[in-house]
């Protein structure tokens, strides 16, 4: 079942004097329990493309279908886990997890209740009362997971979560990423410039071309879970996935 | 490291005290023009033994905190506008630049024509001297919210008010806590001036009295006090508060 369409979406941004098309014309169809990863050069709108879906920003041309149905704003079913987190430094750990429960006026009882669980699933119930500036980056992009999936959304939009962690940290939330999304059954876009974490994580990795961009190549991606990075079987597929990227990323300069 | 600092301090203080007892015992000037420290400690124990100088302090503190208060309130608030509405920013907001430019004290010959000598005409002198500092700080917070918090917040369903109290407020208070110190020093030159031109009661209306008596020594002992409010208000208060919103706010 179609979970998430895009058609033909255009999005033009000011440059200097003149209008720049960073999206050309993007269709994507992401079935009900996708893993689509959105590799492509950079600057060539994948974070504009999922602030699209999220409802962020409006595009200006095309539209997105969820469920069947056109969005035109932010919608609790779709949530966004930033880059650089975004996690709210004046909140505790807690608060910021519970923060679109507060929003949605959840008593207190219930959201404590709601945020233990994801609290736990992310290893964070001995910091819910850390800041986060007390943090590691990559403590605090659990937080962000954490924060997202909260809200219970359908749809989770990943913009290079994972960008700045350091190897081990990356490796580690790697596994975890694919067993939250096997035992979530969530729909999840995650935009990566990684070539080997598309693969350890997607069922699909859609490759964008340069601006104005497109999805270029959509490849299905069919291995055994949990996947790791040093899977020598996912060697291939990386370097056919490159090969479509690199002449994208020569275009750009 | 700290204790070193504080020692350093103590030291100064002391070392102008003596170098001040010195030049007066030399009797360059004759006494009544320039008392010794002595002299004006004994003023000060007076004044705190007849109660009139913790009356005098009460009273300012007082007018201090109601002024302090609705500047507070309504720079916020006009701040939170400004940054949020373009089109009050273009208008509001250059007037707000304009009315900072007027010393507070220029505002006392109205405050009287419309309050009176009363505690209202001395506490509008205190809010309307601190409330620009206040809206222009808020603002500039306002304007400099990583855009992610709010959009992570529109996203997880957080709008109108909701917003602002919830994340607008938070996210620039670095910068509303600089406008609220800089607010409190405008307020505290603003109602010590005021005192002394409405001669109604409070630290500046003694420093006025001093004046009358040719009391050089209640005029230095006042000033002395009025200093060490202002530098106990900026090291503890807003020390304080600010060391813990920095660590906090991951600004340091
Ligand atoms: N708000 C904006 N205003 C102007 N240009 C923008 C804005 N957002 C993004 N862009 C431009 O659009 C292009 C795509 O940006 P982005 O979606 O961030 O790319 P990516 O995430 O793929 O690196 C870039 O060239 C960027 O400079
Ligand atoms: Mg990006």
């Amino acid at each position: 079942m179609t979970k998430l369409e895009t058609k033909g979406i255009v999005k033009y941004f000011k440059h200097e004097s003149h209008q720049l098309m960073a999206l050309g014309g993007v269709d994507l169809n992401v079935e009900d329990g996708d893993f689509v990863c959105l590799v492509g050069p950079s600057g060539c709108g994948k974070s504009t493309f999922l602030r699209i879906i999220a409802g962020l920003e409006t595009p200006d041309e095309g539209q997105v279908l969820f469920d069947g149905k056109p969005i035109t704003t932010t919608g609790p079913e779709r949530i966004m886990v930033f880059q650089e987190g975004a996690l709210f430094p004046w909140l505790k750990v807690q608060d910021n997890v519970e923060f679109g429960l507060k929003m949605a006026g959840i008593p207190k009882e219930e959201r404590a209740q709601i945020s233990k669980r994801y609290l736990d699933m992310m290893q964070l119930t001995k910091f819910s009362n850390s800041f986060t500036y007390q943090l590691s980056t990559g403590m605090k992009q659990r937080v962000a997971i954490a924060r997202a999936l909260v809200m219970d959304p359908d749809v989770l939009l990943m913009d290079e979560p994972f960008a700045a962690l350091d190897a081990q940290t990356r490796d580690l939330l790697l596994v975890e990423m694919q067993l939250i999304w096997e035992k979530t059954k969530k729909t999840i876009l995650f935009v990566t410039h990684n070539v080997a974490e598309a693969v350890v994580l997607g069922t699909k990795v859609a490759v964008f071309s340069n601006r104005p961009s497109k999805i270029k190549k959509l490849m299905a991606v069919d291995f055994k879970r949990p996947r790791l990075t040093e899977d020598e079987n996912l060697l291939g597929l990386q370097q056919e996935i490159l090969s479509e990227l690199r002449p994208e990323v020569k275009k750009e300069r | 490291m700290k204790k070193n600092i504080f020692a350093k301090k103590i030291i100064f203080f002391i070392i102008l005290i003596l170098f001040w007892q010195v030049i007066s015992m030399a009797e360059i000037w004759p006494n009544n023009i320039f008392p010794s420290p002595y002299e004006v400690g004994e003023d000060l124990i007076f004044s705190a033994s007849d109660g009139s100088l913790f009356f005098g302090i009460g009273t300012s503190i007082m007018r201090l905190i109601v002024g302090l208060a609705i500047a507070i309130a309504g720079g916020v608030v006009l701040g939170i506008f400004m940054a949020r509405v373009e089109s009050v920013n273009q208008t509001i907001g250059s007037l707000v630049l304009g009315l900072q430019s007027i010393p507070s004290i220029a505002w006392v010959p109205l405050a009287i024509l419309w309050f009176g000598l009363t505690d209202g005409g001395i506490i509008f002198v205190t809010a309307i001297g601190a409330i620009f500092a206040v809206t222009i700080n808020t603002y500039t917070g306002v304007k400099n919210i990583d855009p992610h918090y709010v959009e992570a917040a529109r996203n997880m369903g957080a709008k109108g008010t909701q917003l602002i109290t919830n994340v607008l407020i938070p996210a620039a208070f670095p910068y509303m806590i600089s406008g609220f110190k800089q607010g409190w020093a405008f307020a505290w030159r603003g109602v010590i001036g005021a005192e002394l031109l409405f001669s109604f009661l409070g630290l500046g209306f003694l420093l006025n009295v001093g004046r009358q008596l040719n009391d050089v020594s209640q005029v230095i002992s006042i000033m002395l006090v009025i200093m060490l409010i202002g530098m106990a208000v900026d090291g503890f208060i807003f020390k304080k508060i600010e060391n813990k919103v920095m660590s906090r706010w991951g600004l340091r």
